[in-house]
C-alpha cells in the first residue's frame, strides 16, 4: 500500500474553526491513477495537500509507503516531498524568472545534483514532453499548455512515485486538457507512476481508472472506472 | 557553494530592477558615509594643521598698555619688560615650575638688501629657544645658537619669502651670503619655512648682537618660558594669576588690572583646541552613525519587502523540497552578494569623489584678509576605515535581511504558495 489514511481529521482555524476533513479513510496502490472529485469546498485540495505533505492533519494516521508521515520537521518534509513526490498545480507555480529548463532543473539542484548533470537530465525530460524548442523560454512567453507540460517535467524529473495533481486542466482549454490527461495516463501506464487528479470535471476524471468522491468531509462512493464508462459524453463540457 | 552562487547569479540576472534598486540603497549610503567622513577628516586636517602650526606648549608674556590707573600712574600706560622681569621670571620662587626661560629684545623694522634687491624685515633679537616656541621650521641652514649669542655673532635668520625675494631659486642657496641691513652686514646662516598663506617677516637675529647695535637698555620685548605642573585650566588660571600678580608688582600694576601684561599661555590655547577638536570629531562620528543607520533602514526595508514578494516563489521552492535552511541560505547569500557588490561600488565612488574634493575644494584657500586658510586639506578617508564601514553596512544589511529570511524559511509551504 502506497498510501494509507486512517481517520484523518483536518480543522482551519483561521477565526471561525472549519471543520473540512471530518475522518477520512482512504488507500492508494502503487500504480493507481485516481481522480478525486467533489463539489468546491468539499476539502479536495486540502486533501491533496496533505498527500502531498504541504498542510498537515490533527488527527488520523497517514502513512507513506509504509512511513508514518506525522509531524515531520520541515526538513524532512521536505526531503519527502523531493524524493517521493511531484507536483503539478492548475496555476503551474512555475517561477516566473526562471527559464523552462531551469524550472525543470530546481528539483535537482535541492538534490545536489551538479549543474551539468542536472541540465542534462531536464533537457531530457522536456524533450520527452515535446518542449525542447522551448526549454530556454520564461514562462510568460509560453501557451498554458506548454507551462504545464513544464511543470510535469518538473514534477517528474526526480523520478518520484506519485504524481499530485490539484486540477490540472483548471486553467486550460478541452483541447490542452485532454492532451495533459492523455500525457499523465501514459506517464502511469508506461512507468507505473502512482497518480492522483483532483478535478471537477466528469471528463476528467473518466480518463482515470478510479474515481474517489468526497462530500461533506469525508470518502463517499469510490467508482471503478477501469473501462472509462463514468461518463459518456465528451471529455469536457 | 558554487551551485548557490549560480543560483544567486541567475535570480539577480533576471531580477534586474529589485538587484538595481537594492544595490543603489547599498552604493548610496556607502557613498555618503565616505564623503562625510572625508569632508570630515579634510576640515579636521585643516583645523589642526592651522592650529597646530602656531601654538607652542609654552607662555609668552609681553608689556601691555594698563586700563587702571594706580600708585598715583594714569591709566592708559604702556607697560615695558625690563631685565627685573627675567630675574623675577627665574627666581627661586618659580623653581621647578618655569623653566627654559628666553626673551628677545624690542624690534624695529628693517630693510634687508642684497645685491641691489630689497625687502622689508622685521630685526628682533631672540634666543636660540626661539625657534621652537615660534613653531619656525627651518627651510635651509640652521636657527641662531649659544655660540652666536655668546660671540655676537652677525648671523640672522630669514624667511623663505624674503630669500626668495632677494636670491631667486632654492633657499638654501642664500646660505652664507651677506645681506645688508641698513649699513651692517649680516651673514644668513638660516631660512625658515613660510608659504604663500604666511606673511611672517620677522628676521631673528641674536639677542646679544640686538643688544650691542641696536639696543643698549635692558628693555625686553617678551618673556618665553615652559612651565611644569600646571595641568588642568583651573591650574593654568591659577599660575597666570600668581606670576602676573609679581609682574604686576615690579611695574605698578593695579592687581585688579586685567591688562598691563598680556599673558599668552598656550598650554590652555592647546587644551581648548582639543576640545574644539573632539567636539568636531563627535559630531562628526553622530553625523556618520546617523548616515550608517539610515543605510541600515534601507537595506533592510528593501530585504523586507522583496522577501514578502518572492513568499510565493518560496512557496514553490519548498514544494518541490527545498529545506528551510535552502530558503535561508538563498536570502542571506543573497543580500550578501548585493551589499557586497554594491558597498564596493558605492564605497569605489566615494573615495573617487573624495580625491576630486582634494583636488578641487582641497587646493582652494580662503583669504581671511591677514591670512589664507585652506578649508579641507587632505579629504580622504583611509582604505581602513572606508573598508571597515562597508564591511558592517554589509553585515548590517545581512542581518536585516536574516530577520524575514528566517520568517520566510518558517513558513509553511502551502501558506507561501497561497501568497500572491
Ligand atoms: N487556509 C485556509 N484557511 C481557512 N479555511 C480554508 C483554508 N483553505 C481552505 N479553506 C476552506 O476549507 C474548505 C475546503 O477547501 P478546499 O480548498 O480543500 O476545497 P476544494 O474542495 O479544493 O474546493 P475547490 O473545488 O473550490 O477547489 C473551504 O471552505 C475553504 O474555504
Ligand atoms: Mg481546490
Amino acid at each position: 500500500m502506497l498510501i494509507e489514511l486512517k481517520g484523518v481529521h483536518k480543522t482551519y482555524n483561521n477565526g471561525q474553526p472549519l471543520h473540512v476533513l471530518k475522518g477520512i479513510d482512504l488507500n492508494i496502490e502503487k500504480g493507481e491513477f485516481v481522480s478525486i472529485m467533489g463539489a468546491s469546498g468539499s476539502g479536495k485540495s486540502t486533501l491533496l495537500n496533505i498527500l502531498g505533505i504541504l498542510d498537515n492533519y490533527d488527527e488520523g494516521t497517514y502513512h507513506l509507503a509504509g512511513t508514518l508521515i506525522k509531524d515531520l520537521s520541515e526538513r524532512q518534509a521536505a526531503d519527502y516531498r523531493n524524493r517521493m513526490i511531484g507536483f503539478v498545480f492548475q496555476s503551474f507555480n512555475l517561477i516566473s524568472f526562471k527559464t523552462a529548463v531551469e524550472n525543470v532543473e530546481l528539483p535537482l539542484y535541492y538534490q545536489g545534483v551538479s549543474r551539468k548533470e542536472r541540465h542534462a537530465k531536464a533537457m531530457e525530460y522536456l524533450e520527452k514532453l515535446g518542449l525542447t524548442d522551448w526549454s530556454h523560454h520564461f514562462p510568460n512567453e509560453m501557451s498554458g499548455g506548454q507551462k504545464q507540460r513544464v511543470a510535469i517535467a518538473r514534477a517528474l524529473i526526480t523520478q518520484p512515485q506519485i504524481i499530485l495533481a490539484d486540477e490540472p486542466t483548471g486553467a486550460l482549454d478541452s483541447k490542452t486538457s485532454v492532451e495533459v490527461m492523455q500525457l499523465l495516463k501514459r506517464l502511469n501506464q508506461e512507468d507505473g507512476i502512482t497518480i492522483i487528479v483532483v478535478t471537477h470535471e466528469s471528463g476528467v476524471a473518466n480518463e482515470t481508472d478510479k474515481i474517489i468522491h468526497i462530500k461533506d468531509g469525508i470518502i463517499g462512493e469510490i467508482e471503478e472506472n477501469t473501462r472509462h464508462t463514468a461518463w459518456d459524453g465528451p471529455m469536457m463540457k | 557553494m558554487r551551485e548557490l552562487f549560480h543560483e544567486i547569479a541567475s535570480t539577480l540576472r533576471n531580477n534586474k530592477l529589485r538587484t538595481a534598486l537594492t544595490g543603489f540603497a547599498v552604493s548610496w549610503g556607502i557613498f555618503l558615509l565616505i564623503c562625510l567622513l572625508g569632508a570630515g577628516n579634510g576640515l579636521m586636517n585643516s583645523f589642526m594643521g592651522n592650529m597646530e602650526d602656531y601654538i607652542s606648549q609654552s607662555i609668552t608674556v609681553e608689556g601691555w598698555r594698563t586700563s587702571k590707573p594706580y600708585a598715583g600712574y594714569q591709566e592708559g600706560r604702556i607697560i615695558q619688560l625690563d631685565q627685573q622681569d627675567i630675574r623675577y621670571t627665574k627666581g627661586t620662587q618659580w623653581e621647578g615650575i618655569i623653566e627654559n626661560v628666553s626673551s628677545s629684545t624690542t624690534s624695529q623694522s628693517a630693510t634687508l638688501s642684497l645685491n641691489g634687491k630689497t625687502v622689508n624685515g622685521w630685526l628682533m633679537g631672540v634666543m636660540p629657544d626661539y625657534m621652537e616656541q615660534q613653531k619656525l621650521k627651518l627651510a635651509a641652514g640652521r636657527f641662531i645658537n649659544p655660540a652666536d649669542i655668546r660671540e655676537n655673532g652677525k648671523v640672522i635668520v630669514i624667511s623663505a619669502a624674503q630669500a626668495k625675494e632677494l636670491l631667486p631659486g632654492e633657499p638654501a642657496g642664500i646660505i652664507g651670503k651677506w645681506i645688508n641691513l641698513g649699513a651692517i652686514p649680516f651673514r644668513v646662516v638660516g631660512v625658515y619655512h613660510t608659504d604663500e598663506r604666511d606673511y611672517r617677516r620677522t628676521t631673528p637675529v641674536p639677542y646679544s648682537t640686538y643688544k650691542v647695535i641696536y639696543d643698549s637698555s635692558d628693555k625686553i620685548e617678551s618673556i618665553t618660558f615652559n612651565v611644569n605642573g600646571p595641568q588642568t585650566l583651573e591650574q593654568h588660571q591659577a599660575f597666570e594669576k600668581a606670576y602676573g600678580s609679581g609682574i604686576k608688582r615690579l611695574h605698578s600694576i593695579a592687581p585688579d588690572d586685567n591688562r598691563g601684561i598680556w599673558i599668552n599661555n598656550g598650554y590652555t590655547d592647546n587644551m581648548q583646541m582639543n576640545k574644539a577638536s573632539r567636539l568636531i570629531r563627535r559630531a562628526l562620528w553622530i553625523l556618520g552613525i546617523l548616515t550608517l543607520i539610515s543605510g541600515i533602514v534601507g537595506v533592510s526595508n528593501i530585504m523586507l519587502i522583496t522577501v514578502k514578494e518572492r513568499t510565493h516563489e518560496f512557496g514553490i521552492r519548498k514544494a518541490i523540497g527545498a529545506r528551510p535552511g535552502e530558503i535561508l541560505k538563498l536570502i542571506i547569500a543573497e543580500s550578501i552578494t548585493i551589499t557586497a557588490i554594491f558597498g564596493y561600488i558605492g564605497m569605489f565612488i566615494g573615495m573617487v569623489a573624495c580625491q576630486i574634493m582634494d583636488k578641487t575644494v582641497g587646493q582652494r584657500a580662503v583669504d581671511l584678509g591677514v591670512e589664507k586658510i585652506q578649508m579641507l586639506v587632505n579629504p580622504t578617508v583611509g582604505l581602513d576605515i572606508a573598508l571597515e564601514a562597508t564591511l558592517l553596512l554589509i553585515i548590517a544589511g545581512t542581518l536585516a535581511g536574516a530577520i524575514p529570511a528566517w520568517k520566510a524559511a518558517r513558513v509553511k509551504p502551502i501558506e507561501a504558495l497561497r501568497a500572491e
